[in-house]
């Protein structure tokens, strides 16, 4: 605990192209909890698809770009747990003979998926919403799961939601089906498999589901689009509007 | 055709190419296996009411039958009952050196009671036993080690110990006292090391045999259903007053 | 090379899986038992981590040593009057064993279930040698008399409802038969035990072999595996060099983790230590002993990728939580072993050629890697694989064009950039109520079944500016 109070934001492709208005709440409740927050110029994506599909020498390029942006970074903010994986996990091993090789294992111990930064790195747990959510289920995306260990900081942070009920969502820790490229190589299996996620969804009587990840929520939003179902997916910031009790 | 020099030269080879994915080591072995089998012994004879409580619990969970008799003189009687109640007429068992009961109370319940010879007889002789052991309702035998973890039986075979006592008949009953009771899997493995340790091959049969309930499949549609091919009942009956060493220790 | 090469594309095979109602709701049923199996088993199994930390120290010691184990196995074998038998192809493994089976004059053999048998097609080969193969695990012979392959590690007949398997041994008995597990496991039994009695050869796998003492072990529930390694007068295991640990005391740590990850229970109904045949004055057991040790491709992993997939214990735990098997199960991944473990050792068995597309038959969730009882990195060795597949150019070169394209658009950004207005301009005729529905191509793929959102009107570091105004 006790990170930086002056964080780089790795907005991520995903975020930047097609889910912005996620970025800039992020940057304003941060900015309202007194961090200041830049963004280094010239971001493009961390490789986690090139890397994914077995380009490395090609992931290993874009990365060692990405630490250029980022060495001098105190503490590193990103809205998706795979991206954080990717910069955390395998940023240090694609570098490791590289000029960068010490700079990467700087940025991977820098940096932080936005929940873990809230609760693990703010020690803070206790938010306000602007958004009426209905019941939420949140979704355990499974890099942020089972790549960066983490289930509890999303959680702690919706329980503590005043007037928000979240349900349990049976198979929370189950994959929605993303999986990158899997998504449009094998698009029948993963629409099964985000098919069986958002039955659960629905089971659990949740009005909105949450997560923590792009790909997730692109994978989700798609399919509840396209079955005109009332069910909504946010990202968790999307509910997080200021801290609890505080003037700001 | 490969052979076992170039087979592992293969190996070798390959080896050479890789430390490995991280140092480790396989598990310390007891050093001196059958001491400390013998102090294991002595400490588990301390705790046996415990080691019976759990494997009675573990057994059960697995479809066991437990039962309890004051002394080995009491055996056939409860072995008569069990055939009663099953209308079976035809006993398999361990030779009588082997099992540590006296069964011959058995036979004058009208039931035929056919114990295993001690050296292996001739192949005209094999064939009779082996249908009849095909044929027969129940088999008796001891137990090497009763383990508590897991409500398991461990059974060795050997010369008036054959396999299929314990798994032809539909019904298989275990007759064991406190002084083969374990807790552990661990333990087991102590045991395990102290049987194999030495330059001759053990003496006894060339299997053992851990049996942790009637045999069973879930391979349709996953219903749990037992008897397969082994037995479709187990049960085991502890002896308080103790049975005698066989003459197989 | 194991297997023939399978042409069709994986994509179709999928698609097949998932219009089968009926497989459907079987692996539904079969994996969401087997997942909550084997969650209470460890749940009430608080030394469990430890043991699994252990069993993976375990395979990885044993294979810095192998040659000296296996050299142990082999001397302890043959003490105990095995013979032991070295196979570097599936061929030469098949060869081996009509070799035993014609010297022994055995014109039927009884099986207990063996995936490494599976894995070299002995079956066929018995059977055209004259030598009928029944196989008596229930799952197997149902497969069997269905004339398919088994389609998961431990239950090879799960993609199978009670009706289909009634439906089989009423055609096979030739009168009707209930629908009834019941029913049907006591006309297997009765079938199969005439069988047991007169088979001249018995052929089994092996879960484990102690260096240390020469023993073979099996883990099994039906009884049959006793049945196969005691009555008949010749016993053939058949195993994977992988296999072998170096002592009891190991044995008892991976006894103590394997029914556990793969049904839940604590141990298999039977556990067989075989220490080579019959001894004198036992009243059974075979006359022979033969223990075949299998290479396949093994081997040359030990200095491989996939030298982490040699740790396997065929537990089938990674089956049961994978996304992509729960929804297509094991005959469309079209090999011998399915899954994400059955993807690797595919690879190992047939080369990377065989693992184009099977590779990519993961949304590298990690569940396997999480559910397997030695961790296996399963996701780390499908991204080697893919990486493979890409470096020796097996992937289509469209593909490869286009992913280098990405990397250098996704260092350069200022094309990055232009990528964002050219897309935004590009998708206008395709967007409908702020979402796009359809596109051509690749793109289509997704829009098949899911909405697009389109790139936003302006991205965040467009809007970046304006934030950082806000600011001051």
């Amino acid at each position: 605990m006790s990170a930086s109070r002056r964080v780089a934001l790795m907005i991520t492709c995903l975020a930047d192209m097609f889910y912005p208005e996620v970025g800039e709440r992020i940057v304003r409740l941060l900015r309202r909890l007194g961090v200041a927050v830049t963004l280094p110029a010239g971001q493009t994506c961390c490789g986690l698809p090139l890397f994914n599909s077995g380009y490395h020498a090609e992931a290993a390029t874009v990365a060692s770009r990405a630490v250029g942006l980022f060495a001098d970074a105190e503490a590193i903010v990103v809205p998706s747990g795979s991206c954080a994986w990717m910069v955390k996990h395998e940023y240090p091993g694609l570098l490791k003979d590289s000029p960068e090789a010490a700079a990467a294992r700087r940025v991977a111990d820098r940096t932080y998926e936005f929940s873990q930064y809230l609760v693990r790195g703010l020690g803070l747990t206790e938010f306000e919403t602007d958004t009426a959510p209905g019941r939420v289920a949140y979704h355990d995306s499974c890099h942020l799961l089972r790549g960066l260990h983490e289930s509890e900081s999303p959680r702690t942070l919706l329980r503590n939601l005043p007037g928000v009920e979240v349900v349990d969502l049976p198979g929370s820790d189950e994959c929605c089906g993303f999986g990158g490229s899997f998504s449009v190589r094998l698009p029948e299996v993963s629409t099964a498999i985000l098919d069986r996620k958002l039955a659960n969804v629905e089971a659990a009587g949740a009005a909105c589901v949450v997560a923590c990840d792009a790909g997730c929520l692109m994978q989700m939003k798609g399919r509840l689009g396209r079955r005109g179902s009332p069910v909504r997916a946010m990202h968790l910031a999307e509910l997080l509007a200021r801290e609890r009790g505080g003037v700001r | 055709m490969t052979t076992r020099a170039e087979f592992v030269a293969r190996i070798r080879g390959e080896m050479a190419k890789t430390p490995g994915l991280f140092p480790a080591a396989a598990t310390a072995r007891p050093s001196r296996p059958r001491e400390r089998l013998e102090i294991l012994r002595h400490e588990l004879i301390e705790r046996w009411p415990q080691s019976l409580e759990r494997f009675r619990t573990e057994f059960e969970r697995v479809a066991g039958v437990f039962h309890r008799v004051p002394t080995a003189a009491d055996v056939p009687a409860l072995l008569e009952r069990l055939c009663h109640e099953r209308d079976a007429r035809s006993v398999v068992t361990w030779g009588p050196a082997a099992l540590g009961v006296d069964l011959a109370p058995l036979a004058r319940a009208n039931l035929a009671v056919e114990s295993m010879p001690h050296a292996a007889p001739p192949p005209a002789e094999r064939q009779r036993l082996r249908e009849l052991i095909a044929h027969a309702d129940l088999g008796v035998t001891g137990a090497d080690l009763v383990i508590a973890e897991t409500g398991t039986l461990v059974l060795r075979a050997a010369a008036g110990r054959p396999r299929s006592t314990s798994l032809l008949p539909p019904c298989h009953v275990a007759v064991f006292d406190r002084a083969v009771l374990v807790e552990t899997l661990e333990q087991v493995g102590i045991a395990l090391e102290a049987w194999h340790d030495g330059p001759v091959p053990d003496a006894r049969g060339a299997v053992i045999n851990f049996i942790t309930g009637p045999s069973r499949t879930a391979d349709i549609e996953l219903t749990l259903t037992r008897g397969v091919h082994g037995p479709k009942e187990v049960h085991a009956v502890f002896v308080d007053g103790g049975l005698p060493v066989t003459s197989d220790e | 090379m194991s297997e023939p090469l399978v042409t069709t594309p994986l994509r179709d095979r999928a698609q097949h899986a998932l219009g089968d109602r009926f497989l459907h709701e079987a692996l539904d049923i079969a994996t969401t038992k087997f997942i909550g199996l084997r969650r209470e088993a460890f749940g009430n199994f608080p030394e469990g981590e430890a043991l699994r930390d252990r069993a993976r120290a375990i395979k990885e010691a044993a294979l810095q040593r192998l040659d000296e184990h296996l050299e142990r196995l082999v001397d302890n074998v043959e003490r105990l009057g095995g013979h032991v038998h070295f196979a570097t192809t599936a061929a030469e493994a098949r060869d081996i064993i009509l070799a035993i089976a014609r010297r022994t004059g055995a014109r039927m053999a009884v099986k207990s279930k063996s995936m490494a048998t599976e894995e070299i097609h002995l079956n066929e080969a018995l059977e055209a040698a004259g030598v009928t193969p029944v196989e008596t695990d229930l799952g197997e012979y149902i497969i069997q008399l269905a004339h398919e392959r088994p389609s998961h590690i431990i239950a090879p007949a799960i993609h199978k409802t009670k009706g289909q398997v009634a439906e089989l041994f009423a055609r096979e008995l030739g009168r009707e038969v209930a629908a009834d597990p019941e029913v049907l496991t006591r006309i297997a039994r009765a079938e199969l035990r005439e069988k047991f009695l007169q088979a001249d050869l018995g052929i089994t796998g092996a879960n484990f072999a102690v260096a240390e003492t020469g023993t073979v072990v099996l883990v099994t529930n039906e009884g049959n595996g006793r049945m196969v390694t005691s009555l008949p007068r010749v016993h053939v295991a058949v195993m994977g060099v992988e296999k072998v640990v170096p002592s009891m005391t190991d044995l008892m740590v991976f006894l103590s983790v394997l029914a556990k990850s793969a049904t839940g229970q604590k141990l298999s109904v039977y556990t067989t230590l075989v220490q080579g045949p019959r001894r004198p004055g036992e009243l059974e057991g075979p006359d022979e002993f033969h223990l075949v040790l299998l290479d396949n491709g093994r081997i040359a992993q030990l200095g491989g990728t996939l030298r982490e997939a040699l740790y396997c214990l065929r537990c089938g735990a990674c089956l049961n939580v994978c996304p992509v098997y729960r929804q297509i199960g094991g005959h469309a991944y079209g090999y011998t072993y399915p899954g994400p473990i059955g993807i690797l050792l595919t690879a190992m068995l047939n080369g990377p050629r065989s693992v184009k597309e099977l590779s990519h038959a993961s949304s590298l969730c990690g569940a396997c890697a999480d559910a397997c009882p030695v961790r296996i990195d399963i996701p780390r060795m499908l991204i080697e694989l893919r990486k493979e597949v890409d470096e020796q150019k097996i992937a289509p070169w469209p593909e490869r064009v286009a992913f280098r394209a990405l990397a250098w658009l996704l260092r350069h950004p200022g094309l990055y950039r232009a990528a964002a207005r050219i897309g935004r301009a590009a998708q206008r005729p395709f967007v409908r109520d702020g979402r796009i529905p359809a596109l051509p191509s690749v793109a289509g793929a997704w829009t098949r079944t899911r909405d697009l959102p389109p790139v936003a009107a302006r991205t965040f570091q467009e809007r970046w500016p304006a934030l950082e105004r806000e600011a001051r």
